[in-house]
């Protein structure tokens, strides 16, 4: 009957046989070996890339640094050009400022000696205007009065004398009306 | 569908659900007693039979598998480094670091090699043609509880020296005294006996029902499945919607063994872990 059969069969589970442990023991000595040896492959590689990763949080750390240095430098310089610029601009206008005076001031030194001078020429075209005026009139006078008067007023003294007396009386009146025409 | 090659032999009978009317014969523990190829007639040994096959197999799988992941380790891993590196970053987190620290890294070799053995033994039963998890013969978890059981001493005495490790291990502090007489055979049975026997054989246990519940399956499919039943063929294709049950009964069980070989696997490296922590640790 199959049923016996099988209850013949089964033996106790929890049996150890000791060839099988024995097999076992060393399948698990073996694998412990592989694994031990091929163990410092693994952690040395593992080492490895915590070592670069560190240094590369390094690297990054001091090119971050320097970055900072250099940022802060170049801010500096453009504070530097900044202020330099300012400067410039203040002195510019000082100049400008100078120029413009100076010119001015020239301007007017100019403007006064070329009145100075239109002055000057002015007097002198009128004194000499006066002087020939007067000549002529001198003369005029003379040939008018020798005309009216005839040959007896011939002698020079008493002509000159006759004809300054005739201009001063005339001079002043026409001081007069120079006056009166002002 | 590879049915297991003991379950097949046991159906050989050729009894089929609404046939001659012979019963179902389950599938027994006898699927555990492989009939040995070569027998010496040695007392106690079992002889050379298939559970030496499954074992070397997986002794070839375990090594091959560390070997060819670690043997080019490269700063810039590839894939099977990364797969080994990945492996002892679990087994080094989820286990020895928390149970032991960073003294805990010694012994994560140990704890890989226990781990990466005891899932290779595991998955054998899912390997078709093969089909036999080594861990349901008892002699094969018993090496490895046995091994740890002798290491947790090793690691205690050096520690603590024999008799600071025996009493941290006898005598759980802070317990009056008048009650130590009753607590230290307790504690003597419980760390000494019991500890390193049921450290064997929660895995083998599991193992054997998980195996027992697939071969049970396999064969109720056989069994099952008999579409020319003398009774009609009305009843032959009830047979066969039958197997088909059995069969999506056999699969589903086939990926929650996968999921269960796996966690043994890791009860068994934990539980060693927390064994180990606590000879270092010595006292409480």
């Amino acid at each position: 009957m199959p049923t016996v059969y099988l209850a013949a069969e089964q033996e106790n589970v929890l049996r150890i046989h000791w060839d099988e442990f024995t097999f076992g023991l060393i399948a698990f000595l073996l694998i412990l070996g592989v694994v031990y040896k091929m163990w410092p492959k693994l952690t040395k590689a593992l080492d490895e890339r915590a070592d670069q990763i560190e240094g590369g949080i390094a690297r990054a750390q001091k090119a971050e640094a320097e970055a900072e240095e250099t940022r802060q430098q170049y801010r500096e310089k453009l504070e530097e050009a900044h202020r330099e610029y300012a400067q410039e601009l203040e002195k510019a206008k000082e100049q400008r400022a100078a120029i413009i005076a100076e010119a001015r001031e020239e301007a007017q030194v100019e403007a006064r000696r070329i009145v100075e001078a239109a002055h000057a020429q002015i007097e002198a075209d009128r004194q000499q205007t006066l002087v020939q005026l007067r000549s002529e009139i001198g003369a005029l006078s003379t040939e008018l009065a020798s005309r009216i008067v005839g040959e007896t007023l011939s002698d020079g003294a008493a002509q000159n004398r006759v004809i300054d007396r005739f201009l001063d009386e005339l001079e002043q009146s026409g001081n007069t009306q120079q006056a009166e025409v002002r | 569908m590879g049915a297991d090659v003991n379950v097949v032999a046991a159906s050989e009978s050729g009894c089929h659900i609404f046939g001659h009317g012979c019963g179902f014969e389950a599938p027994g523990v006898g699927l555990f007693s492989p009939t040995p190829w070569l027998d010496f007639g040695l007392p106690g040994a079992a002889g050379v039979n298939k559970y030496y096959l499954v074992a070397a197999v997986a002794l070839i799988i375990a090594a091959a598998f560390w070997y060819f992941t670690t043997r080019r380790a490269k700063v810039v891993p590839g894939r099977g480094q990364s797969m080994a590196e990945m492996l002892v970053g679990f087994l080094r987190d989820q286990v020895t670091r928390t149970t032991m620290g960073k003294e805990g890294d010694r012994f994560l070799p140990l704890i890989v090699t226990l781990f990466l053995f005891i899932f290779c033994m595991n998955i054998m039963g899912l390997i078709p043609g093969l089909q036999l998890p080594v861990t349901t013969s008892l002699a094969f978890p018993a090496v490895l509880a046995l091994f740890v059981f002798l290491l947790w001493n090793i690691v205690g005495i050096r520690r603590h020296g024999f008799g600071g490790h025996i009493k941290a291990r006898l005598v759980p502090g802070g317990v009056p005294a008048w009650i130590l007489p009753i607590v230290v055979p307790i504690e003597a049975l419980s760390n000494f006996v019991i500890r390193p026997a049921t450290h064997m054989i929660r895995l083998f246990a599991t193992m054997f029902a998980g195996h027992l519940l697939l071969a049970l399956f396999a064969a109720a499919g056989f069994y099952m499945f008999n579409p020319l039943s003398q009774m009609g063929a009305l009843y032959g294709a009830l047979s066969v919607g039958y197997s088909a049950i059995a069969l999506v009964g056999f699969l589903v069980f086939t990926a929650f063994e996968l999921f269960i070989m796996a966690v043994q696997a890791y009860v068994f490296v934990l539980l060693t872990s927390i064994y180990l922590g606590e000879a270092i640790e010595g006292a409480h």
